[in-house]
């Protein structure tokens, strides 16, 4: 009797698992393209052939720029929600270029670095994503991941670098040398058995070795940093500088005008004390300024 | 009757099957060769790269199509040395990305003002530089099929069909006198299908396989002595 009573409970629960398990199948497959997706940017990065510029450059990543993430909300349940964060492996890349490209680099986190490199600094450079923007092939029907990315890079002299009273970084746009746009841009086609994240990731990645390939070839040609780089060659003779950036005979990307003059924040404000809006949405138009910040 | 109907669905689709096998996996592939400057010698202990050129805003050239090409011709000639398209990406950044990649022979030129630049080219003793243009795509697609799950049952039943294209250019620049030394294009073209009778079985036309064999031969047949 107990072992018929238990084939027969079983026999009961047998269509009911397979209910179950059928019926998480379906809420699976139909909730598969409304659900979050995130992507931590990671890569590895060769250093630049090159032989390095005899400068000591000071650099500042703002907390907009090292721990930059963008979120783009899902318009409709076809879409995702998508979360990348490129803060990581922006400085992982640019530390890397920038090292191969520069005889010394002085990474600047607070006043006692300013203070203590002050006479060896040429100059500092700040950069800052203004803008960027991606495709998925859900967006626009093409088997295309796409990532679009404008930099705004500032050169100013390590005078132009304050403390203000709270202890934080900031400067004088007025004192600034140089800035000027860099635009990136890094697709992937999609391939078999490669994941929604995975193809983000590789289009992020190429979108950085693009900014990288723009900011060697066109660094010696922006008008204010060959000034610059004269200033200081006529400073320390002899030195060599833009001449070991070649031109290409490829064309680049048309490159957007940049409008924006706004100060690059360069204050310790932790990711928390950011306002909301700085999660910038993909998609954003060109009017879209950088992450704003203190202006002193 | 629901049985005759059941067989009746099955001979048909076995049908489809037999068809689908005799017409699938047909490929057909053009080669067109123009070269010059032959070395007729072989390469000797020098080396060859082949790059995927990607530039174009709506395609790539696929990495693992230029992998299977380097494959091929390593294969045919183990003495020729081809050196891995990502590693040398990586060994000369900044100056093969899509944005700066040289468009023309005569501007290796430029790069060689680079001494580091100039150095490794050296240590690599590189003698062909070989840039493959060109993607695969599928064209037009036909057919229907439904798949369905029951308690205890699952299944396909239809038929699919598509096509696929495969076009590739390859451009070769002899680096020591930084001229262009000849071109190779395939173009291959296929139909694939997929009979499901219960099981989908792809019949795949290996159509960018067939254009990997036929570049590869034809730039086996330019650099190797013995072919």
């Amino acid at each position: 009797m107990g072992v018929a009573s238990l084939a027969s409970t079983t026999s009961d629960l047998e269509p009911s698992v397979f209910g179950r398990w059928l019926l998480l199948l379906c809420l699976t497959l139909l909730g598969a393209g409304c659900g979050s997706k995130q992507v931590i940017v990671e890569g590895n990065f060769p250093s630049p052939l090159l032989d390095p510029l005899p400068l000591t450059l000071g650099v500042i990543y703002p907390s907009a720029f090292a721990e930059h993430e963008f979120f783009d909300e899902a318009k409709g349940r076809a879409e995702s929600d998508w979360l990348v964060k490129t803060g990581a492996a922006q400085v992982q890349f640019w530390d890397t270029l920038f090292d191969g490209m520069f005889a010394s680099v002085v990474h600047i986190r607070d006043w006692e670095t300013v203070e203590r490199h002050r006479a060896d600094i040429d100059g500092v450079l700040i950069p800052a994503i203004g803008e960027l923007q991606y495709t998925v092939p859900t967006h626009t029907n093409v088997k295309i991941y796409e990532i679009w990315m404008r930099y705004e890079f500032r050169l100013v002299d390590i005078s132009a670098i304050h403390q203000q009273e709270d202890g934080a970084l900031t400067f004088n746009p007025d004192e600034r040398l140089a800035v000027w746009p860099i635009t990136a841009y890094g697709k992937t086609p999609t391939a078999f058995l490669q994941t929604d994240e995975e193809a983000v990731n590789l289009a992020a990645v190429v979108a950085l070795r693009d900014a990288g390939a723009h900011f060697v070839t066109t660094f010696g040609a922006t008008p204010d940093i060959a000034l610059w780089l004269n200033t200081i060659a006529t400073r320390e003779q002899p030195a060599g500088t833009s001449s070991s950036m070649p031109e290409t005979d490829s064309a680049p990307p048309t490159d957007t005008p940049v409008a924006v003059e706004s100060a690059a924040d360069i204050t310790t404000t932790s990711l928390d004390e950011r306002e909301p809006d700085e999660r910038q949405p993909a998609n954003a138009s060109s009017a879209n300024p950088a992450p704003s910040g203190e202006t002193s | 009757m629901k049985r005759l109907r059941i067989a009746d669905l099955a001979s048909r689709s076995a049908g489809l099957l037999v068809i689908a096998l005799l017409l699938g996996g047909c490929v057909n592939a053009t080669v067109d060769e123009m070269t010059y400057n032959e070395p007729v010698a072989g390469i000797g202990e020098s080396s060859v790269v082949i790059l995927g050129r990607r530039h174009a805003p709506d395609y790539d050239t696929e990495f693992d199509f230029i992998e299977c090409i380097g494959d091929h011709i390593h294969r045919g000639d183990p003495s020729i040395e081809v050196i891995n398209e990502i590693a040398f990406i990586n060994q000369f950044y900044p100056w093969f990305e899509p944005r700066t990649a040289p468009m023309q022979p005569q501007t290796i030129d430029r790069l060689l003002q680079l001494p580091p630049v100039a150095d490794r080219f050296a240590e690599m003793k590189l003698e062909y530089m070989i840039w493959i243009d060109g993607n695969t795509v599928d064209t037009e697609s036909t057919g229907s099929m439904s798949c369905g799950i029951g308690p205890g049952v699952a299944g396909c039943f239809g038929f699919g069909t598509w096509g696929t294209e495969s076009e590739y250019e390859a451009t070769i620049w002899d680096f020591t006198d930084k001229v262009e030394v000849g071109r190779v294009s395939a173009v291959a073209s296929g139909q694939s299908y997929m009979p499901a009778v219960v099981v989908p079985i792809p019949i795949i036309a290996p159509v960018q396989g067939t254009a990997c064999d036929s570049l590869g031969d034809q730039l086996l047949e330019y650099l190797s002595a013995h072919h």
